[in-house]
This record gives C-alpha cells, structure tokens and sequence, in this order.
C-alpha cells in the first residue's frame, strides 16, 4: 500500500493503461510485440491488400449452407453462361418448394410424386451420408436401416418430382461423408419413420454430433483404416499387422501441404464473390418467407375434430 | 461433376494454372515430385531469380504464388499457414522472409508476384525448354533488355538526328516565306506549292 502511495499518479496510470491494454491478462505470456501492432489500426487498415479486402466479404459464409451454387472446380467443364443459367434454374426451383438448410449428418424426410405408390407419394426418412454434384446436378443420399435391411436412396435436390424435403434433425458429424454407416452396426443408421422434427433456436450455430460409430468385422466395403476417420471408434480392431503396415506406407502426410491441390478443388474467392453477389438477395429473401411461415405455423390453432 | 471445396477460401491465382498437375517424374513418386518442388520454391524464394526447365519452374511458380498469396491472406499469426511456410521453405530463415519483406513488398500490388521469361537453349543437342523464374521487385537488374526509351540506342540516336535535320528544313522554309510575304501577298496555293518542291528534290 505504501508503496503505491509513494508512485506519482501518472506512473499508476500509465500501469493502468498497460493493464488495459492487455485486455486485463497481466499473466498472459502473449508477446508486448502483437498488442502494439493493434494499437496503430490507422496504419494496418492502409496497408491491407486487394486480397484481404475480398475475403472479408460476408456473403462468402452462404457457401456451407449452399455448396451446389458454386460451379465445378475443374476448369474443363466450366461453362459461365450454362452456370449461370442453371442458377436462375436453381433459384426458380427454389421458389417452388421449400429446400432447406442440411449437412451430412443431418436427419431428413423427403417425399416424392412416385405413380405406383398408394396415394402416389412415397415419404423416405433417413440420415443424409453424403452430398455430391452441382448446379441442378445436386444430389444427396439418405440411409435408414429397414426391417433389418440397410436402405439408402439417392435424391437429386433439383428433383421436380420431390415434393417436400424436411430437416427432422438438424446437425452435422465429424466426417465430409459418412459412407462408412454401411459397414458399421445398423443401430447408428436406424431412424423412425415418424420422427418428430427438432426445432433449433433461432440464431445458433449448426450443432456437431460427436458419436462415433462401432463397425462390424470384416469384410469391409472400403479401407476405412486409411482414410483418417474421425467418426469410427473401433477402427483398430479389426485390423491386423499387414494392414498397419500397408496403411503405413499408403500414407500421403504431403497432401496436406499441396497448395496446388487445394486450390485446383475449391473455387477462388474472387469467383466466389460474384457468384454470391448475384444469388444472395434471393436466397435471403427466401430465407425471410422460411422463417414467416414457420412462425405463423406455430400460432395457427388447431381446429376442432367435432364440429 | 464434383462440388467445390467449401472448408478453405483461396485467393484467385494471377498467373495461368493448367486443369491438371504435372508429374515430375522420379523413382519415389508424387512424394519425390513435392520434394523436388520444395527445393525449387526455397531456391526461387532465397535468389529470386533461378534458371531452370520450363516443366519444374512453371509447377513451382504456382506453389510459390499459393505460399506468398497465403502469407499475404492470414499473416504470421495464422498457425497453419505458418506450417504450410515451414514445410515448403528448407532455410528456416526464409520464413521471416516471406513474412517480413515479400508479405509488404507484394501486398498491394495487383499482378503476379513472380515472373517467368524463356532463355535460350543450346542450338545442338537434345535438352529441354530453359527459363528464367524471378520474383518481381527483386534487386537484380532488368531481363528484358527494353530500351526503347534510351536515348543513346543507335536508332533513337538516328530518330533524333532525321527530326532535327526536318526541323532545321522547315525553319528554313519559314524564314524564305516571312520574306516573300513582306514583298508579294502569296495565296496559299503557293505556299503548298513551296512547301512540296524541297520534299521533292
């Protein structure tokens, strides 16, 4: 205390400043160095490129939640006028039938005009293991176990023939693609037909399952030991030496460094940037009659069976 | 038809990547083949200026773009591009090179970061396509031997001395003609008329 008393007050407050300045961490072992360079933004924001400008755009965040806008990343079959056509194709679809937000992982109940059914629909419910195409091309493939039999069709999103698509469980897994569910034990692949749908609350973040699921013993549909799977927990095993030892020399750690590979997959922001730009103000205004229409959903009151 | 890679948002290349890799063969592979890149990237990133087939350097032009393009996007505060630039320069000393002097030497700039010119090649002999792969800025004097703006290059030198000797004509023209008009009020036909007859001759 005395001491503190014997300090001028400009040297208290110049502590205080430095206190402060490190967002109140005084035990923090964060370089001095990085805090100075946030201290000067004048400066930064100056020297900011083209580069980090365009990757700040907020509409780059549509790209989860609609893969299938952006083209096919090989450039020998792209086509700008044919994406753009197919597009405004997507759009007017879109219009029609409500397609929502869904991962893999997901949990969905698509009904589709089938002439041969009884009362000519057919209502498939099934866990979403894959996504794959793009542009009207889009498709996905639902697994369910039925009767002791693994089950799994594949919708094309663009379908005219779908009727409806409902999100029953909206979540994603650990994995891109969940195509080991095949070969693992039919209860993580067992959904009911009449499922209730799970409401989220409005605002939060797409919830990640962190289940992982047991596989059956060999034989397997693919070598699942090498693709680095997040989702499988009983992986090793089933394996014996000779497949460790093959898994071992299979292995591309490089890949993960080939800047070339990656960027010949994905579509560069700059493209990115336009695509959205042209498809953003219909996609949020379909979103705004979403969130109308469930709201008014849920106070319409049920009406009397009786009368 | 495949869909894009939605996980990692990259930067738009400025120079021309062809739809499929090429394979630099060697007796280990696509492994030998990141290898044999990594040495070029780290030759390009530490002498910016290294001769070379055209094969490798065009393959290691890219990777180069892609590293520094990366380093321009999320800085060195960024744990997996920092890994991306430990694995792709061997002299750990470059790094603080690529984030420290290419980083603000490129950032706001709007070309390629890299440049790639032919050389020439033995005139017999079976040998491939030689080039040159720099960094742009680097401190070397210039390739390209551009020298049209020289003003001691011979055919400027001779452009000058036609312009002059034209001039000197024309002034000369001029000073006849003030005379004429003071004595006899020429009409402009024989002032073109003048005007042709030295051309003439």
């Amino acid at each position: 205390m005395a001491l503190a008393i014997r300090w001028s007050s400009s040297e208290v407050f110049g502590a205080a400043k430095w206190f402060i300045r490190r967002d109140c961490r005084a035990l923090s072992t964060i370089p001095e160095r990085a805090e100075e360079q946030t201290v000067s933004p004048k400066r930064e924001r100056q020297a900011t490129s083209r580069v980090r400008i365009s990757a700040r755009n907020p509409n780059l965040g549509l790209r989860h939640a609609y893969p299938e806008f952006l083209p096919d990343p090989n450039p020998k079959w792209r086509n700008s006028l044919r994406e753009k056509l197919e597009r405004s194709d997507m759009l007017k679809r879109r219009n029609q039938i409500d397609i929502p937000e869904f991962y893999v992982g997901s949990i969905l109940a698509v009904t589709i005009a089938d002439p041969h059914a009884q009362g000519k629909t057919n209502r498939f419910v099934g866990i979403c293991i894959e996504r794959k195409g793009c542009g009207l091309r889009a498709e996905f493939t639902l697994r369910n176990v039925v009767d002791h039999q693994g089950v799994e069709v594949r919708y094309d999103l663009y379908d005219p023939t779908v009727q409806s698509i409902q999100v029953l469980r909206l979540e994603k897994r650990l994995d891109d693609k969940l195509l080991y569910l095949r070969d693992a034990l039919p209860e993580y692949s067992t959904f009911s037909f009449d499922m209730d749908p799970e409401v989220l609350p409005e605002g939060t973040p797409v919830p990640v399952n962190p289940v992982q699921v047991k596989l059956k013993p060999r034989p397997w549909l693919e070598r699942w030991e090498r693709q680095e799977l997040k989702g499988v927990a009983n992986i090793e095993e089933h394996l014996k030496e000779k497949d460790r030892v093959r898994r071992e020399l299979r292995a591309t750690p490089w890949e993960k460094y080939d800047l070339m590979k990656q960027y010949r997959n994905t579509i560069p922001i700059e493209d990115q940037n336009d695509i959205w730009a042209e498809v953003n103000h219909q996609l949020r205004q379909l979103q705004l009659t979403r969130k109308t229409t469930a709201r008014k959903r849920t106070f319409t009151t049920p009406k009397s069976q009786l009368g | 038809m495949n869909q894009a890679d939605v996980s990692k948002l990259v930067s738009k290349l400025r120079v021309k990547v062809l739809p499929r890799h090429r394979n630099l063969p060697g007796p280990k592979g696509p492994e030998g083949r990141i290898d044999k890149l990594r040495k070029t990237v780290t030759g390009l990133i530490k002498f910016e200026r290294i001769e070379l087939n055209y094969n490798r350097a065009d393959e290691a032009r890219q990777y180069a773009e892609r590293l520094i393009s990366e380093a321009i996007r999320h800085g060195d505060c960024h744990k997996p591009t920092m890994d991306t630039a430990d694995f792709w320069l061997l002299e750990k000393e470059l790094v603080h090179k690529l984030f420290k002097v290419l980083v603000p030497r490129y950032e706001s700039t709007n070309l390629s970061y890299t440049r790639l010119y032919n050389a020439p090649r033995p005139q017999y002999g079976r040998s491939l396509d030689k080039v040159v792969l720099e960094l742009r800025g680097n401190p070397y004097p210039d390739l390209l031997n551009n020298k049209s703006n020289n003003r001691l290059l011979i055919q400027n030198v001779l452009l000058d001395a036609a312009k002059n000797e034209y001039r000197q004509t024309k002034i000369a023209e001029m000073a006849k003609n003030i005379g004429k008009v003071g004595a006899t009020q020429n009409t402009d036909s024989k002032i073109n008329e003048a005007h042709e007859k030295p051309n003439i001759s």
